[in-house]
């Protein structure tokens, strides 16, 4: 709780839709299981690339309130920029939006996700644990 | 495999609860009104006599995705099957940040579009949507559910009727242009600052009332605060605080009398939950605090203002994501309480809220689940069926009191819009947001398929419903079509009057309705408000 040195998670929004509940819960969460949470709003894939390069994260966490294309595409300009980063996926997912994410190796937490289950994530994705 | 079941002790909103209630749990604040009847001050068991008798609740579902043909055939297929009314919802990425399709942050997300609501530009795509639409015989809304966007949703579909011959004095519907939804719930990335919005909602008041009698100008809509977080009385409590903030502010104007102001605010919105009497004691206390609030506040006597009229959504927050079939009985059970409640209108969420806008499937059944409870339950028949239950009564004074209480704080830190300028609403959003997950996670709060009771398979994957591919690019070619088609020197003119009223403080809405006949787009208005009026500084949400 209490590291000097925190893993780095930017949260960002792949939509222009600006539900947040979802959101501030998993912040929240994230912080209080150790991570340093940069807040990134609705961002474009550049925009994520920048966040992310600039503020030096161990993981992005997308939020998505739309299309899953367009994650799709921010996935490609992120692996472009940074192919090493973990990328995890939350919101409004339909069950083929976490299979067609799921063949890129991201993973998704819809509604109904556990907590636990994300913060469990994130610490195995900065490898903090193995497996 | 299921933990113990804890006892509930207390609603929802932290309302402890008794094992049973006798006469002397109903407090004096609501004893002295035991022997109202509905339609008799102070309205708590209903604002109308015959209740459903006379009036069965309108079937009122949102609804709207894709290019305006295809909202036009989902709005059709609703009123085929029963819907009487309808919404019209409006593109998220266009509508509600005033942009056009072509704008950067649109075009970086381009498939998104149509995803929760048709593009509309222009007239000319309003019309389309539209279309072979009665609506000169069925209430409707027209989209503008966003402050912001409220002025150019409300003249567009008034310049469609107006082409078609119906007055605006005929014409009913309603636009809500609530703060809740993208101040509060769902923020924007751009929009104009609260004060800005005020005005352009007082506009609209005193407009509507001057020549669109009866339409429903704006629609407070608790639902939006209350799915982002503000429990059973706080949503109630900042619902009276945002009608002061309208009510005094159409005083302070000093155009209109402040009974037909109050009767036009009167028309408002909650959510409905899992909590089945928590919100029905909710609706029964509304409309006895509009009842106080406009005699003691600002001495209104007229009974037809007094009557407070509501709109409620099932909450869609309740909605789960697994096992989506079990949320045709949650639907069910928040619209009975709804109506137990005494609502005027409703919506039913989707059994698929969770994973996508609704299928087709999905908007029927919350249709058939409406004309089941009207058609074959008998519960119209008596007006508050509840009322003289010692627990509703007493449930509903202590909803009132807390309520009032909440509405004495948000006053206290200045008023609605400053405590949403502040981020201090939002504060109590996120503290509820934090502890109802927390109760979730801890057992305290069962969800059926989400807690506890889990698959690991599902026989009935619902995929959600994915919408049509092409409505960027239709809006695309509408929209260049309109800049190539239109009298442009027309479109600059009425532009520029229409920033001239907003720089002043004539009532914006008669050029708005000239901008759009000239075929001025969404997004040069969007622009002429940013330039006008800058960004709204969003607080710290999370």
């Amino acid at each position: 709780m209490n590291d000097p040195n925190p893993r780095r998670i930017l949260l960002a929004k792949t939509s222009l839709d600006g539900h947040w509940r979802g959101l501030s819960v998993v912040a929240r969460a994230l912080r209080d299981g150790g991570f340093h949470v940069i807040m990134g709003g609705m961002l474009t894939g550049q925009e994520i690339v920048r966040a992310a390069v600039d503020e030096d994260v161990d993981l992005v966490g997308l939020n998505v309130g739309g299309h899953v294309e367009v994650v799709v595409r921010v996935i490609g300009e992120l692996r472009s920029a940074r192919p090493d980063l973990p990328i995890f996926a939350g919101g409004v997912l339909p069950p083929s939006s976490c299979r067609r994410l799921g063949e890129l190796g991201v993973e998704t937490y819809p509604p109904g996700s556990s907590l636990e289950d994300i913060v469990t994530a994130a610490r195995r994705l900065t490898g903090q644990t193995l497996g | 495999m299921t933990r113990p079941i804890p006892p509930v002790v207390a609603s929802r909103s932290g309302i402890p609860l008794k094992a049973s209630y006798g006469p002397d749990d109903v407090p004096e604040s609501l004893r002295q009104h035991a022997h109202a009847l509905p339609g008799e001050a102070p309205f708590h068991r209903g604002g109308f006599p015959q209740g459903y008798r006379t009036k069965p609740w309108r079937i009122f579902q949102l609804s709207g995705f894709g290019k305006p043909e295809d909202e036009n055939e989902r709005i059709k297929f609703l009123l085929k099957h029963g819907e009487t009314g309808f919404l019209m919802e409006h593109d998220r990425n266009t509508a509600d940040h005033l942009y056009n399709v072509d704008h950067p942050d649109v075009q970086a997300r381009r498939e998104d579009v149509g995803q929760t609501g048709a593009v509309m530009q222009s007239v000319r795509e309003v019309a389309i949507c539209l279309d072979g639409i009665p609506i000169e015989s069925t209430y409707g809304h027209a989209g503008g559910a966003v402050v912001q966007h409220a002025p150019f949703a409300l003249a567009a579909y008034w310049t469609v009727a107006r082409r078609r011959g119906i007055p605006l004095e005929q014409l009913g519907g309603t636009g809500q242009s609530d703060f809740f939804l993208t101040y509060l719930g769902c923020v924007t990335k751009q929009q104009i600052p609260t004060a800005a919005g005020l005005r352009l909602n007082a506009d609209i008041i005193e407009f509507c009332s001057r020549h669109a009698p009866k339409w429903v100008p704006v629609s407070i809509a608790g639902y939006n605060g209350g799915d982002t977080g503000l429990n059973a009385w706080q949503e109630l409590g900042a619902v009276i605080a945002n009608a002061i903030e309208y009510l005094d502010e159409v005083q302070r104007r000093g155009h209109l009398d402040m009974a037909t102001a109050a009767y036009r605010v009167g028309g408002v919105n909650f959510r409905t939950t899992m909590d089945f009497f928590e919100d029905i004691a909710k609706l029964r206390a509304a409309r006895k605090l509009w009842h106080d609030l406009l005699r003691e506040r600002y001495g209104i006597t007229d009974e037809r203002a007094l009557r407070l009229r509501i709109h409620i959504v099932t909450a869609g927050s309740m909605m789960t994501y697994t096992q989506p079939f079990n949320n045709i009985v949650r639907g069910t059970m928040m619209a009975l309480s709804a109506v137990l409640g005494g609502t005027q209108s409703l919506g039913v969420s989707g059994y698929d809220e969770a994973i996508s806008i609704p299928s087709e499937h999905a908007h029927q059944m919350s249709v058939r689940i409406q004309q089941i409870l009207q058609h074959e339950t008998n519960i119209g028949a008596v007006t508050d069926p509840l009322g003289g239950s010692y627990y509703v009564e007493a449930l509903t004074a202590e909803m009132a009191e807390r309520a009032s209480g909440f509405a004495a704080e948000i006053a206290a830190h200045g008023g609605f819009l400053a405590t949403l300028d502040s981020g201090w609403l939002h504060a109590r959003a996120r503290d509820n947001q934090v502890a109802w997950m927390a109760a979730e996670e801890e057992g305290r709060q069962k969800v059926v398929g989400v807690t506890d009771f889990r698959e690991d398979h599902t026989p009935f994957e619902v995929d959600g419903f994915p919408g049509v591919n092409d409505a960027y690019d239709v809006a695309k070619a509408r929209l260049d079509d309109v800049r190539r088609e239109r009298h442009e020197a027309g479109a600059h003119a009425a532009l520029k009057a229409l920033e001239r009223a907003c720089r002043g403080t004539d009532n914006i809405m008669p050029r708005m309705l000239d901008a759009l006949e000239a075929e001025v787009t969404l997004g040069e208005i969007g622009d002429l408000y940013r330039s006008v009026w800058g960004d709204w500084q969003t607080p710290e949400l999370a």
